[in-house]
């Protein structure tokens, strides 16, 4: 029973010796972020610089060409009306789907599924031709409308109002209540643990989006973090501050998902496992 | 009769009301731009010309882009080499770490949050870090120079043959967190029972993970082998950061290239739908497969 012990700690010992040898990018990246320019390239390495350079972050924050703050203001427009958007269009579509008995549903159903299969890659030329005739070409509206349909969303939310009872739903109907009392008063807030994986999956994968922001939004002022990062990259060749800049995106997420990460785990476990 | 027809017109109605919402969007983002996608990619037509100068050229684009596009075909295999190196090496190795945190250790979670934070990072952050690690003075060298005493230090990111190892590691990098988080999940569905016997019959733990674990793993590898094969056919932002898009292009760098850079719409459309071929044909293998080796 002890010599298992033991084991057991050994095992710790190197495990946590690999997570954290897997995270030493991230930590040369704070490091260097707090570094002065010739202190990032010196033989000499230290983790901590002589002086925190805390002036680093200032200068990307308030930039007067392209200040952190706004792309960031920017970012958190596009991740959260977009998640708003997504939630409750995924919610009523989910319900619709799993709850309403209408003509036409499997085949509606069947159709979102076989374009689940088509990469974004094939429609994003046509989008740009819309998206520049309608006028929302270079406005944040170009990456927030394509967030609003997500048919992993609709599929996470339809599968979750399958799983719940009938009974609840059939004695409002009795009581003459219609489906949009029934879904906004009853069924919706039971459905809030997959409310909040849609959330966070929704919310991620808006702030970290690349190629849509690099397509749509090619004026400053609407640069999303991502842009941000790119800008810094193309702009200058001090890595200190590159780094203040990638730092700056990647920290927010990781403590949204310290406090979330129940949730995450558990759905990409699920869907995951599960196929 | 007529009092439960009138129901069902009710139902169709609330239906098609909730539908609504997600149907304009569909149609407007999804369906119809498949359908003008597919349409442009026969026709030879750069957006600046205007509407006035679209031309129908039928199969040319396909033609043209399987015997003489030479950029073209550099890029389908600089994607195939992505793809099949990135892939295994990131399931192997969040295989690995998965089974060493699983129960056997303490400090689960605080490990399974260190592998997973570079999946939920921004990529475009994470190939800005691995540029600067890769630069030819930068950490990597370095260590290579004064630990290991190599003075010859590859140049990674302009050397044209190393290239696409960075890009690679990146990818592998980013990718793991998915994968382990996965692999832990079915690790416990595992029975348990099934080690006990085979610890009863004295079997080395190498040998209880060869014949029970990866069996019984077996299908949720060949999902994660599905689902990251498609991902890596995707790649664009690390190439695109990593600034190796001509010397080491993936189909979407291709593609973003001839019709943002050049405005070639047409053709990139046809090149966007050999991308689509190829991901389709690795999805409809995944059904296929489902059949045969995933057991629910």
């Amino acid at each position: 029973m002890k010599q298992q012990k033991t084991i057991k700690w050994i095992h710790t010992v190197w495990v946590t010796a690999c997570a954290v040898l897997f995270l030493f990018p991230l930590l040369w990246m704070l490091s260097s972020s707090l570094k002065t320019g010739p202190e990032v390239f010196s033989l000499d390495f230290r983790w901590l610089p002589e002086v925190f350079q805390w002036e680093n972050y200032v200068r990307i924050w308030t930039d007067s060409k392209v200040p952190f703050w706004r792309l960031y203001v920017n970012s958190l427009v596009i991740s959260v009306v977009g998640t708003l958007g997504q939630l409750l269009i995924s919610s009523m579509t989910g319900y619709a789907l799993a709850k309403i008995d209408f003509q036409g549903k499997n085949a509606m159903f069947m159709a979102m599924m076989v374009t689940m299969m088509i990469p974004a890659q094939a429609t994003i030329i046509p989008r740009y031709m819309m998206f520049y005739t309608i006028g929302i070409y270079d406005t944040l509206w170009a990456l927030i409308l394509p967030a609003f349909f997500n048919i992993t969303s609709i599929f996470l939310l339809r599968q979750f109002y399958m799983g719940l009872p009938g009974e609840l739903m059939d004695a409002a109907r009795m009581d003459g209540g219609s489906h949009l009392q029934i879904w906004g008063r009853i069924m919706m807030p039971l459905t809030k643990p997959a409310l909040v994986t849609v959330t966070v999956l929704s919310f991620i994968n808006s702030w970290n989006e690349y190629l849509n922001a690099l397509i749509f939004l090619p004026s400053n002022k609407n640069f999303t973090v991502s842009l941000g990062i790119q800008y810094w990259m193309q702009m200058t060749d001090e890595y200190n501050l590159m780094m203040a800049a990638a730092a700056s995106a990647i920290v927010p997420i990781i403590v949204l998902f310290i406090f979330t990460q129940k949730y995450f785990v558990e759905s990409i476990a699920t869907t995951g496992v599960k196929g | 009769m007529r009092k439960i027809s009138k129901r069902a017109q009710e139902e169709n109605r609330a239906g098609w009301l909730f539908m609504t919402p997600a149907m304009i969007i569909f149609v407007i983002l999804v369906a119809v731009p498949v359908v003008v996608s597919l349409l442009l990619s026969f026709t030879k037509w750069n957006f600046l010309s205007g509407l006035g100068g679209i031309e129908w050229v039928g199969m040319k684009n396909f033609t043209q882009i399987f015997t003489a596009d030479r950029k073209f075909k550099m890029a389908l295999v600089n994607t195939l080499i992505y793809a099949l190196t990135v892939t295994p090496i990131s399931i192997i190795l969040a295989l690995l770490f998965a089974y060493m945190i699983n129960d056997k250790t303490h400090l689960r979670k605080f490990n399974r949050l260190c592998f997973f934070i570079p999946y939920i990072s921004s990529m475009v952050a994470l190939a800005a870090v691995f540029r600067f690690l890769f630069r030819s003075d930068g950490p990597i060298n370095l260590l290579l120079t004064q630990v290991f005493h190599i003075s010859a230090v590859p140049k990674w990111l302009t050397d044209t043959s190393l290239c696409r190892i960075p890009v690679i590691c990146v990818m592998i990098y980013a990718g793991i967190g998915f994968s382990l988080i996965v692999y832990m999940a079915a690790l416990q569905s595992v029975p348990k029972e099934l080690y006990e016997a085979a610890t009863m019959d004295g079997a080395a733990s190498f040998r209880k993970f060869v014949s029970i674990t990866l069996p019984m793993l077996s299908p949720t590898t060949f999902y994660l082998c599905i689902v990251r094969l498609i991902a890596a056919f995707k790649a664009f932002s690390a190439i695109n950061i990593m600034g190796v898009s001509t010397s080491a292009p993936s189909l979407v760098t291709e593609i973003y290239g001839n019709a943002f850079n050049s405005y070639k719409f047409g053709y990139a459309s046809a090149e966007a739908w050999v991308l689509v071929a190829v991901i389709l044909t690795v999805t409809v293998f995944q059904f296929w497969g489902q059949k045969k080796w995933v057991h629910y």
